[in-house]
């Protein structure tokens, strides 16, 4: 069930009235109607999915008092660790990477010159939020094996913890020291979250109807054909698909965070405005937080982080984010765009540059930034720009011919949108958009953070207004990371 | 709990409001002329209805329409005589032309490259050969003046039946509660056109039983039966060889039809030709309905031919050459 469906929409109100009205008395009760509801939600792409979650949660659940019930005895609690990895990794592995290692095998040999037939390719479907999930689960053992947890005995709440539907399919990953805790209180409804929470999904919504929705007819007309543009046209792509790609997880996780709330429940932010960020690092900081915040603790820290030498630390982060590209996809185009990064990252680190913007703002003391700050703004959207050549290309062949072209047919030609329309209310509707989050940059969860009850209205009138101005019937809505 | 509901409510229907407002400000919405069925049973509009016709969310395609004394969008109304030379173009949609200002029509156009001739649109949305034929028919007085009788054919979507019916039960449809709720609701009918409402209408049809049709798929039998409805109006409704020609698209008319038309002399004037070579695009972005320049090169395609046959006054029984384009 999409976030942007008529099915959702009806859904949530229903929900939402069940759980305050009709479930809302003991904790308990709260917690098994969420997890009929996730459930129901999950299932509502394919009902085979609910078989793998359950079973990821039965597997940690019982690991977990295993880790725990172990932790007096290293290697056990070890042992059992390893158990919860290896069988979400597996699962991962199993439905997300089993034919890229295969295909990835086959090429190798081909390449020496034996010819093998590919005849081990499985045909079987990507469980959707399949990344997301396991990420969730896996944080749990962890926490539990360096004790910053104790595992709950309430499988009502564990199992509501993982299905939690708001966050289920595409984040923010959460911590169970963060989403467990609350599900294992009472929540009672609060009328400023709540609002808070409507607030969040209304600009959630703006951002993937208008700003990714509209953007992806150009943005996968110039991919699919971009040997017969030129590099201008190359270049309007890949900058649109950055802004495409950003309204449309983004949104998600808007409305992902602002559902939760309606649930009582605060979920961690994932976007912090990361378009404005001043070096690569910031960016990190500040795009797809929930992701980087795990890899940090449960991969760069237990290697060393920075603490160990300069050489390990360069080590680590190349690992971190080779490690994240391919979590990204089954597909050599995101462990190069991992890579990119982690070349991009890696200057920034050595000079210490790396934790200098964390806790500010471009902008941060004067309604504009200083000439010195938009030049860095740019430097690092232009960096990340680049990079999402491989993230939004099919093949490293693709991706490589895509700047090929752009180095060698340095050309201007005006783009023609694929359906006729005209392109200067996309560029419009961007400069806008941009501008009015400058403006609310320093608060990612209050979009609306004006004091007057006018300007407020006005600006919820609007973005319905866009929507509908912008609303394309043909275009398919389903939300980019579902794919990871 | 309750404040939150109430308010959310109340912020729900205020900027509804607010949004019918800058619908009808910005005039986002269409217009749509009321329908009805005449005594001689003949479908159009209501006469003496102005107003603007939009395509497009960001109010890309709008246009100005005028419903004449006779219920047909034009600039002219219908007067004709012996002592002028005039020309019916009958058809849907594409000839209503509720996409293009009224004064700058198929019509017009051909107006402006034909001396001493005037146009009549009997357009209507929705016609097919059946409505057209027992337009004619319905209106036989009018039409014996007319000199010329251009009908457009959609082959594909206007053969469909042999007879004609009127279709009372969509006029009452139309002038239903809910469809009058939709067209008085500017932000309804708003949403309505750019197919935000589809996903609902999606919703509220799922579950329900597929249209049992019994049309073949068989193309061949498809064009047989075509045929016939066409063979099948003009026993009924008769069609004047001499002054009636059809306006059709060769790339989307069966072979077979075209050779029927040859055999039996049926003039037709083919604009395949045209659009293929067209080097800018002939149809709107949101619609398939044809735009300024899809509209300037059909009617050049009318005035080359009524030119030349006014010019060699062509016998109605002479013999039509195979594939060319009148």
């Amino acid at each position: 069930m999409l976030f942007n469906s008529i099915e959702f929409l009806l859904f949530l109100p229903l929900v939402f009235a069940l759980y305050w009205f009709v479930f809302k008395k003991k904790v308990a009760v709260q917690n098994v109607f969420l997890i009929l509801a996730s459930y129901l939600f999950y299932g509502w792409w394919d009902w085979r999915f609910l078989l793998l979650i359950f079973l990821s949660t039965v597997v940690d659940f019982f690991v977990g008092q295993k880790i725990y019930q172990n932790l007096g005895i290293k290697r056990k609690a070890r042992y059992w660790l390893w158990v919860s990895m290896a069988f979400n990794i597996g699962m991962l592995g199993f439905f997300k990477y089993s034919n890229f290692f295969v295909d990835s095998f086959v090429d190798m040999f081909s390449s020496l010159g034996y010819e093998i037939q590919s005849t081990w390719t499985l045909k079987v479907i990507l469980p959707v939020g399949i990344s997301f999930y396991t990420f969730q689960t896996m944080s749990y053992s962890f926490d539990i094996y360096y004790k910053k947890l104790t595992p709950t005995k309430n499988f009502i709440a564990f199992t509501a913890f993982v299905s939690f539907f708001p966050q289920l399919v595409a984040g923010p990953i959460e911590r169970a020291s963060n989403l467990l805790s609350q599900i294992m209180d009472k929540r009672s409804f609060k009328y400023e979250q709540a609002v808070g929470g409507i607030k969040l999904i209304l600009w959630g919504l703006f951002k993937k109807m208008v700003i990714a929705d509209s953007l992806a007819p150009i943005v996968d007309d110039i991919f699919a054909n971009y040997s017969t543009y030129p590099a201008s046209v190359l270049i309007l792509g890949v900058c649109l698909f950055s802004f495409q790609v950003y309204g449309d997880f983004s949104g998600y996780s808007d409305i992902a965070i602002g559902t939760a709330k309606l649930f009582g429940i605060e979920l961690m932010s994932n976007f912090k405005f990361p378009n404005f960020s001043r070096n690569v690092a910031e960016y990190w900081q500040r795009w797809h937080v929930s992701l980087s915040t795990w890899f940090r603790h449960y991969l760069y820290i237990p290697m060393g982080g920075s603490r160990a030498s300069k050489a390990k630390s360069v080590r680590n982060i190349i690992v971190i984010f080779l490690v994240s590209g391919f979590w990204h996809g089954a597909n050599w185009t995101f462990i190069f765009w991992g890579g990119l990064h982690a070349l991009f990252y890696i200057p920034v680190f050595l000079m210490g540059r790396n934790r200098m913007y964390a806790g500010n703002v471009v902008g941060e003391k004067s309604l504009f930034p200083t000439p010195v700050e938009i030049l860095q703004v740019l430097l690092t959207f232009a960096l990340v720009t680049f990079s999402r050549i491989f993230f939004r290309s099919p093949t490293l062949t693709d991706s490589f011919q895509y700047m090929n072209r752009i180095a060698t047919d340095f050309s201007y030609e005006p783009y023609v949108h694929p359906m006729g329309y005209r392109m200067v209310d996309f560029y419009i509707l961007l400069a806008l958009f941009v501008i009015y989050e400058y403006l609310i940059r320093k608060d990612e969860r209050n979009p609306f953070k004006f004091k007057s009850k006018v300007v407020r209205f006005l600006l919820y009138s609007i973005i319905v207004l866009t929507m509908l101005l912008f609303y394309d019937d043909g275009v398919n809505r389903s939300f980019i990371y579902f794919q990871f | 709990m309750k404040k939150f509901l109430l308010r959310t409510v109340m912020y729900v229907f205020l900027v509804l409001l607010a949004l019918e407002v800058l619908v009808r400000v910005f005039h986002l919405y269409t217009e749509d002329p009321p329908r009805f069925i005449d005594d001689l049973g003949v479908e159009k509009r209501v006469p003496g209805h102005n107003g603007y016709a939009v395509t497009g969310n960001r109010n890309q395609n709008f246009s100005e329409f005028k419903i004449n004394v006779s219920g047909f969008n034009s600039y002219r109304e219908f007067t004709p005589s012996k002592s002028k030379y005039e020309i019916a173009l009958i058809g849907d949609s594409f000839i209503e032309g509720f996409h293009q200002d009224y004064y700058n029509s198929i019509g017009k156009k051909i107006e402006q490259k034909l001396d001493s001739v005037e146009i009549y649109e009997y357009g209507y949305a929705g016609y097919d050969l059946a409505n057209q034929m027992h337009l004619i028919n319905a209106y036989k007085k009018e039409f014996d003046l007319i000199d010329e009788i251009i009908i457009y054919l959609n082959y594909e979507g206007d053969l469909g039946r042999g007879e004609y019916e009127p279709n009372h039960g969509r006029i009452a449809m139309l002038s239903s509660t809910v469809f009058k709720i939709r067209d008085n609701i500017k932000l309804l009918a708003y949403g309505s056109k750019i197919g935000v409402l589809e996903p609902i209408k999606k919703l509220l049809s799922r579950g329900g039983f597929e249209n049992n049709t019994n049309i073949s798929s068989d193309a061949l039998n498809l064009d047989e039966q075509y045929l016939e409805n066409f063979k099948s109006l003009g026993r009924l409704y008769g069609f004047d060889k001499c002054k009636t020609t059809i306006l059709l698209d060769s790339r989307k008319t069966s072979k077979s039809f075209l050779e029927y038309c040859q055999e039996n002399t049926i003039h037709y004037i083919d604009f395949a030709k045209k659009f293929e070579n067209a080097n800018e695009p002939v149809t709107l972005i949101y619609d398939r309905h044809w735009n300024n320049h899809g509209r300037t090169l059909i009617a050049e395609c009318i005035a080359d031919f009524i030119a030349n046959r006014k010019n060699t006054a062509q016998n109605c029984n002479q013999e039509v050459p195979q594939g060319q384009t009148r």
